[in-house]
């Protein structure tokens, strides 16, 4: 029985791993919102940051802020004040002129602290200054220096404004369609088999991966919606791979109508085999070269970084490939079960 | 079966409603702590995604198992 069924084992402690692994490890801290975002040059003011997963009181005596212009002039924080672990007012003194040639110039706000490590919030302040004067502004930012900033904790997953906790999405959306893609994958070889051999048996098995597939898909369709609402605003933002997915879904649903269409065992085989051949051609393009060429939401298409870099760190690849994996053996599971049951239903019409 | 099939039917709307009215009561309940919740609901999706499958196939074997008995 184990000999037989090691892989499903397999499937199994890698899903739970991945639930747990992805659910359970936190996300890195980062700056969920400060106030005021416009800052005067010349004054002094004082800056209310709330984090997300910080632990500012812990850290109480060691944290440090800077904010930073382009070629790594900071001014450093002359207080810092910790109201609890999620907030703290920084107070800054800015000098009269800023190190630009405008009146106008964006920073960035870069906190450190032993426990939570280095955050940047990128060019998030906007600052203003009356009158310019490149050289005092550069003499009066380079007094700081901003050195040995601390690392952080190790095993976090990236924060990401917009995103947030749904980042962990990225271990359950996106390898259903890993699980998809295998299953239709497998099923055209069948098909092939099919068409060289006339073997029932193959065509039994190309319908149960395509069943088993096509739920797959509709499940990524309807999770992505879901994602979609939360990130982009509309459960259907008619973005390229959500409509060429759709596109894919509805030719894969007349494969299960055309089979339905003829009487005639054989028939129905012969015609469903060259039909799932043609539809797993058209998913090729649909999926991976349409979305590529014009403007999509999803990252890796139209332009678009593909997950990576900041997105994609070495913690999530490990649940992320081990997710791969897995969601791909339970989707083989759930079709070798379906194939089972077409088996015996078409042993019992012989009979 | 009809049983089953009702039964479900009721949890998930119970179940619906029970996210209806937290999302009414905390403003948007999905939005909170961090979208973790978009998470969960991505997750129970899936699930009865994959139940609502095993629940065709346990109906389609049934079916199997009673034309056997007949022929029996």
């Amino acid at each position: 029985m184990i000999r037989q069924s090691w892989w499903k084992i397999l499937a199994v402690v890698i899903l739970v791993y991945t639930i747990l692994a992805g659910m359970l490890i936190p996300l890195k801290p980062g700056i969920a919102e400060v106030t005021p975002r416009a800052l005067q040059a010349g004054t002094e003011v004082e800056l209310t940051v709330t984090g997300y997963n910080s632990y500012y009181a812990k850290a109480k005596n060691d944290l440090r802020a800077w904010l930073k212009l382009k070629g790594d002039l900071v001014l450093k924080a002359a207080r810092i004040e910790v109201l609890n672990d999620r907030t703290m007012k920084l107070h800054f003194i800015l000098p009269q002129y800023l190190p630009s040639d405008s009146k106008d110039d964006a920073c960035s706000l870069i906190l450190d602290s032993p426990i939570d490590g280095a955050i940047v919030l990128p060019e998030g302040i906007a600052l203003t200054q009356d009158s310019v004067n490149l050289l005092e502004g550069k003499k009066l930012w380079s007094v700081d220096k901003m050195d040995q900033l601390n690392a952080g904790p190790k095993l976090t997953f990236p924060y990401r404004s917009v995103l947030y906790e749904s980042i962990r999405n990225q271990y359950f959306h996106v390898p259903l369609w890993f699980a998809m893609i295998f299953l239709f994958m497998f099923s055209v070889n069948f098909s092939v088999r099919y068409l060289r051999k006339y073997d029932p048996d193959a065509d039994q098995r190309t319908l149960a991966l395509n069943r088993a597939g096509f739920v797959f898909g509709l499940l990524g369709t309807v999770t992505g919606a879901i994602w979609a609402k939360y990130t982009w605003g509309a459960f259907w933002s008619w973005d390229v791979k959500q409509n060429m997915t759709a596109v894919a879904l509805l030719i894969y649903s007349a494969y299960f109508i055309l089979r339905g269409a003829f009487q005639d065992e054989e028939k129905k085989a012969r015609l469903s085999a060259v039909y799932n051949i043609f539809a797993f051609a058209a998913l090729i393009p649909l999926l991976f070269v349409i979305p590529r060429m014009t403007d999509s939401l999803h990252p890796g298409n139209g332009g678009n970084p593909a997950f990576g870099g900041e997105d994609l760190d070495n913690t999530m690849r490990m649940v992320f490939y081990p997710a791969g994996i897995g969601w791909t053996l339970l989707g083989f599971w759930v079709a070798s079960v379906a194939y089972r049951v077409e088996k015996l239903q078409q042993r019992l019409l012989d009979a | 079966m009809i049983w089953n099939r009702l039964s479900l039917v009721c949890i998930l709307t119970l179940l619906f409603q029970q996210m209806a009215f937290a999302q009414q009561a905390s403003g948007d309940f999905l939005r909170s702590i961090g979208h973790i919740y978009v998470v969960v609901a991505v997750i129970l999706i899936i699930f009865f995604g994959i139940v609502l499958f095993l629940i065709y196939l346990d109906r389609k074997l049934t079916k199997l198992e009673n034309q056997i008995k007949e022929n029996e």
